[in-house]
């Protein structure tokens, strides 16, 4: 009989980390080997008791949920519980955690009680490693995936680029207000920024393009693919981010992409982003010049192999955790 | 490899240069070492810098003149240990510093900064009765930007591997600025105030006056105008980062940089200018009013005996600075 795992997820879960449980749940070369579903938890007040050989938490860690988290391990006592950080980073602490050590001691605490910590991306993992905030036993890194297909069929972009895009939720994080203020300074008629997503920031980013009719909001798009198509330079400007998967899709897809050097998307540079070369606005605007001079070309030769590898790799990362995890239980039973 | 390097920055600095390398040779740390960047001085810094290279400690690079955040980043580069202190090469160490930081490293391992107050010397080594003695724990990016307790950039040691978080790449070249070298001003709080706000790395200070800081007063009032521009350029270059924080913060600091600059101006006996500083000061924040009433107070009196009494500047001068 094949092990079982649940996925746990709370109503706090993003989009993007939804999308990587469908991917795993949808990966053949996984169901070979374990049977997966999907339970959601209440982010307050008690969870049941699962079922599973192994329960993989996405959910986020902080002290309201810090009692609950206790009582899964307490449980689950011969259940292998592994957790996937797809939140925090050092930037995010450096920008929202005003107590840092506090913050970094319920950290410590949370994941000790796991016997896997899983990191989306190597600077994350980097992170955890130099803070101590995991046993680095425990420690690994699975770089997140997507299912990329749709990506890499798209035809690559020709000619210079004309048009920016920005993808992804409305929110601080994301740093899109950046991005159009650098945009903003560029003087090119023929250019455009195209802003996909929704978010609380809605309001003030309208604000902040308003005048430039080269700007345009498209709202929330269903289908990613369809707006990675539409764009022909991607623009992540975050300030934080655990990995970044929108640049991996516009990799697939043959389109630059421009990066902050922030967190994991200093793995998306080893794959072929460009990073920004410094900090704030006249930066940036500098970098989006080059870019739309055509000096920066895509670093995707062959988009279908850098869809299959990203796959294959994520595979066989989470193939071998769940190797070792169902040795080790079945040698201690 | 060394415990611990010290960069010195070295630009026309002949008649000051030895008295800080012997400084930093007597430092009670013996396993370090002292990487002297002559950045392109015209003077006879090389000569006098010679005889120090029997110790094998030493090591002389020479650049292109890059100004003196380009003399730290090449520091940097050149660094071998894991500890890296900045000591411009017309300020004093004293014998303990580097011992004092180092053991300061080792007991927190989340410290990427460690600082510690300033003694101010003039032209003549002596002490000019009057020490920058900062917040030493519970430092955040707020108190950086507003108070900047770490103070002049012969007080920082700094954790390698906290600099390589805040390196960046500019384009057209394939060094690392950890400094920001278009900056001729600032370039000081600039660092100090992008690593608070992007870096997790614990910034803290240890007791004691460990840095003799040499202050020419004279040098110090000089362009009041050029300095608050360059601050102003760090605010504009930064404010991206984290906006709400800039909303939150960014007046008072203001405040606070203005009322410096006012000092600045009754150093230089210029009341007029002072005074209209404080006064905005005042319209971007009463804050230092409030926290610090004394010596905003202090700072009006001179300014208006300046400008309306026509006292004494150099009486007035003393009680303004040590006040």
């Amino acid at each position: 009989m094949k092990p079982t795992i649940t996925h746990l997820l709370d109503d706090a879960t993003s989009g993007g980390v939804t999308r990587v449980i469908d991917f795993m749940q949808s990966s053949e070369a996984l169901n070979a080997k374990v049977d997966q579903n999907l339970q959601m938890v209440p982010a307050r007040g008690r969870w049941p008791q699962f079922e599973g050989d192994m329960i993989i938490s996405h959910l986020s860690v902080n002290w309201r949920n810090l009692p609950a988290l206790m009582a899964l391990r307490a449980m689950h006592p011969n259940a292998t519980l592994v957790h996937v950080e797809h939140s925090y980073t050092q930037r995010f602490t450096a920008l929202n955690v005003p107590n840092k050590d506090r913050f970094y001691t319920l950290l410590r605490t949370a994941y000790a009680l796991f016997d896997q910590v899983v990191c989306v991306s190597r600077s994350q993992g980097s992170w955890m490693a130099t803070r101590a905030l995991v046993d680095s036993t425990k420690l690994r890194i699975i770089r997140s995936a997507v299912d990329l297909t749709d990506f890499a069929k798209l035809p690559p972009v020709s000619g210079t680029p004309r048009c920016f895009g920005l993808l992804g939720r409305l929110h601080q994080q994301k740093g899109f207000d950046l991005a159009i203020a650098a945009f903003r300074q560029l003087s090119d008629p023929n250019l455009r920024l195209k802003i996909f997503g929704i978010g609380e920031d809605q309001k003030l980013l309208r604000r902040m393009a308003k005048g430039d009719s080269r700007i345009s909001f498209e709202g929330f798009s269903a289908n990613p693919s369809q707006a990675m198509q539409s764009i022909d330079a991607l623009l992540v400007p975050s300030r934080w981010e655990a990995y970044g998967l929108v640049a991996q899709e516009a990799l697939a897809a043959g389109r630059p992409v421009l990066v902050a050097p922030v967190d994991g998307l200093t793995d998306q540079v080893q794959d072929g982003a460009t990073q920004m070369t410094g900090i704030g606005v006249s930066a940036l605007a500098s970098d989006l010049e080059r870019i739309a001079n055509g000096t920066e070309k895509p670093a995707i030769a062959k988009q279908s192999a850098f869809a299959m590898n990203s796959k294959n790799r994520f595979e066989t990362d989470w193939l071998r955790l769940f190797d070792e995890a169902f040795a080790m239980a079945d040698a201690a039973a | 490899m060394p415990l611990a390097t010290i960069v010195v920055p070295a630009f026309n600095v002949s008649a000051t240069i030895a008295e800080t390398l012997d400084s930093l040779q007597s430092q009670t740390l013996k396993d370090i070492e002292i990487v002297i960047i002559d950045d392109g001085s015209t003077d006879d810094t090389r000569d006098v810098v010679a005889p120090y290279l029997a110790d094998k400690r030493i090591r002389y690079v020479s650049q292109a003149n890059r100004g003196l955040a380009g003399a730290r980043n090449r520091g940097i580069e050149e660094a071998r240990s894991d500890i890296i202190g900045f000591c411009d090469a017309d300020d004093l160490w004293h014998p303990d510093k580097m011992r004092r930081h180092v053991a300061h490293f080792d007991a927190n391992p989340r410290l990427g900064l460690s600082y510690s107050g300033s003694l101010m010397i003039d032209n003549e080594s002596n002490s000019l009765g009057i020490s920058q003695t900062p917040r030493l724990k519970g430092v955040n990016a707020a108190h950086i930007m507003k108070r900047n307790p770490v103070g002049n950039g012969s007080a920082a040691v700094m954790r390698r591997a906290a600099l390589m978080d805040i390196a960046s790449h500019p384009h057209g070249t394939n060094r690392a600025y950890y400094f920001d070298e278009t900056f001729r001003q600032s370039e000081d709080i600039e660092c100090w105030l992008r690593f608070a706000l992007i870096t997790d790395w614990k910034i803290e200070g240890i007791r004691g006056n460990l840095t003799h800081y040499r202050v020419a007063l004279d040098g110090l009032s000089a362009n009041t105008e050029r300095q608050l521009a360059s601050w102003e350029r760090v605010i504009t270059k930064l404010r991206p980062l984290n906006p709400a924080f800039f909303e939150a913060h960014e007046p008072a600091a203001r405040a606070y940089q203005l009322r410096y600059l006012a000092r600045r101006a009754v150093s230089g006996s210029d009341g007029g200018q002072a005074l209209s500083y404080l006064r905005a000061a005042n319209q971007s924040s009463l804050e230092p009013l409030r926290s610090e009433p004394l010596k905003t107070v202090t700072t009006y009196l001179a300014a208006y005996a300046l400008k309306y009494l026509k006292l004494n500047p150099l009486t007035l001068r003393n009680r303004a600075t040590t006040s």
